[in-house]
């Protein structure tokens, strides 16, 4: 957990704390969230039950540009991409296929993809956005607690706000004064919700 | 004769002249498994002839070790299939003790997360109680245990030996009503067990159930059963060839005082109850067989001599 600048496990049960550390760096390792969490405060209460975790964002503004995934080749009336990274290629595709029509892209392999007398220059191709990772981390962090938490823990509340989460899940009807809870865990990091 | 629980590791070639004297020996191969140009056997072989096995494998360059699980049906329950519990812990358990002989069945309950929700239907408690010892692997908090286990043990009569994540002096004090065996340390956790201490743990709970099954096993030999499952299982392939056919890995899986036939009950319930063991006696008279929860396979319980008043 060197990356994190805070993190605690809270739980009146000692033992079941160190385990609830171990198993919360494991998952977040796991699905590589550790570099973009700054703070992580949980707190589990087995007797009411409750597992709060409550934490703050590393703010992440790049996008992923054509020019990062690709190098772009120049040619005689055409545009040859060499692809290094597949991971936004799909939705790449799709913005050339919006942007200059599907007879002017092709896909001649896997790690090739060729562009066919655009009206644009190599350097304006490169800078093309084609995808925010910040978009798709909500839905990984909520997932991500729901395998930390207790799996019985099924009733879920979860807020993602300007770079701030909450993550409250419980076995029971969520208690109206959850609000002050989370609000006293984000006290515990120096932070408010 | 004692018959000890064993396993054969060597070499494909001529294995053949081991798996031969051991039957000629009064032993029986329990499972066979040939793994590219090795083979592995668990078997149960006369306590005094160990030493001959080894001497006459020494050529082939096999190698006889103790497996005190082999003969053996345990039951992993884990509280459910999701990600929390699998593949670490369940998986990882239910493989190391199948590593040692026995043969592990996960038994995955459908209402086992939580603590007010948990529950236990009475299928799962069947399954359970059809193994020769169930492993019940909880989680990290011994509030939970303590609230669970009650509903979670209620109407399970086989031997039970309780993992959990606080340790054992507080799962002794915590479980109730009290089980056979106890393992602390080893609760709910993600990641593998591949460290020395974590496969520590793993023997532990090899121990443990060791310990159980080996007082099962004494108490089972104050009242002999009337014939030896492993002899049965012999029996079957011999008499019900339909067995041969079927794809699963242990078609015949031996238990401490039975057998699974992995056969459908109401074809060849029948055939079984009239098969011939020796001298006119038929394995209804010497056992019950009953229809299994589990899918619809057949479930021989080896009755004992005090019932029958026959050992053959």
């Amino acid at each position: 957990m060197l990356a994190v600048e805070y993190f605690e496990v809270e739980c009146p049960e000692p033992v079941g704390a160190e385990y609830y550390k171990q198993i919360t760096n494991d998952v977040l390792l796991d699905h590589n969230l550790l570099k973009v969490i700054e703070k992580l405060h949980v707190y589990i209460d087995p007797k009411v039950p409750v597992f709060i975790a409550v934490g703050i964002l590393k703010p992440i503004t790049n996008v992923v540009r054509v020019g990062d995934i690709a190098n772009v080749n120049p040619q005689e009336g055409k545009m040859t991409l060499v692809i290094t990274e597949e991971t936004y290629l799909a939705s790449m595709l799709k913005i050339f296929w919006e942007r200059f029509g599907k007879d002017k892209v092709e896909q001649p392999d896997r790690f090739t993809v060729v562009l066919y007398d655009v009206p644009v220059a190599a350097k304006e191709i490169e800078e093309i956005v084609i995808g925010h990772p910040s978009e798709s981390l909500n839905k990984d962090l909520i997932y991500a607690f729901r395998c930390v938490a207790p799996e019985g823990f099924r009733l879920r509340s979860e807020r993602f706000d300007k770079g701030k989460f909450s993550f409250v899940a419980s076995e029971n009807t969520l208690v109206e004064n959850i609000d002050e809870l989370v609000k006293a865990k984000f006290a515990l990091m120096g932070e408010t919700p | 004769m004692t018959l000890v629980p064993v396993t054969y590791k060597g070499g494909i070639y001529q294995h053949d002249i081991v798996t031969d004297l051991i039957e000629d020996l009064g032993g029986y191969v329990v499972q066979k498994h040939v793994l590219a140009q090795e083979v592995v056997l668990q078997c149960f072989v006369p306590r005094d002839d160990i030493e001959l096995i080894r001497e006459i494998s020494r050529p082939l360059f096999g190698e006889v070790t103790d497996s005190p699980l082999v003969g053996t049906e345990i039951a992993v329950v884990s509280m459910s299939l999701e990600i929390h519990h699998l593949p670490h812990p369940s998986c990882d358990i239910a493989e190391y003790v199948r590593r040692i002989g026995a043969k592990s069945n996960m038994v995955s309950l459908a209402r086992g997360p939580g603590k007010r929700i948990t529950g236990l239907n009475d299928e799962e408690r069947d399954v359970i109680n059809e193994h020769d010892i169930a492993v019940y692997l909880m989680g990290n908090f011994e509030t939970c245990i303590e609230h669970k286990m009650p509903i979670l043990l209620r109407g399970i009569e086989v031997p039970v030996v309780v993992c959990g994540g606080p340790d054992k002096e507080t799962l002794i004090r915590i479980v109730d009503p009290p089980v056979e065996g106890y393992v602390g340390g080893v609760g709910r956790f993600m990641r593998r067990t591949k460290e020395a201490d974590q496969l520590d743990k793993l023997d532990e709970i090899i121990a443990e159930i060791t310990r159980v099954l080996e007082k099962k096993r004494e108490d089972l030999a104050k009242d002999p059963l009337s014939v030896s499952p492993a002899r049965l299982m012999n029996l079957i392939r011999e008499r019900v060839p339909a067995i041969l056919e079927v794809t699963s890995p242990t078609p015949l899986t031996v238990q401490l005082a039975g057998l699974r036939v992995k056969l459908p009950y109401d074809t060849f319930a029948p055939a079984l109850r009239a098969m011939e063991i020796e001298d006119g006696i038929t394995l209804g008279d010497v056992a019950a067989i009953e229809p299994s929860r589990m899918r619809d396979y057949i479930l021989v319980k080896v009755l004992p001599f005090s019932e029958t008043n026959t050992v053959i």
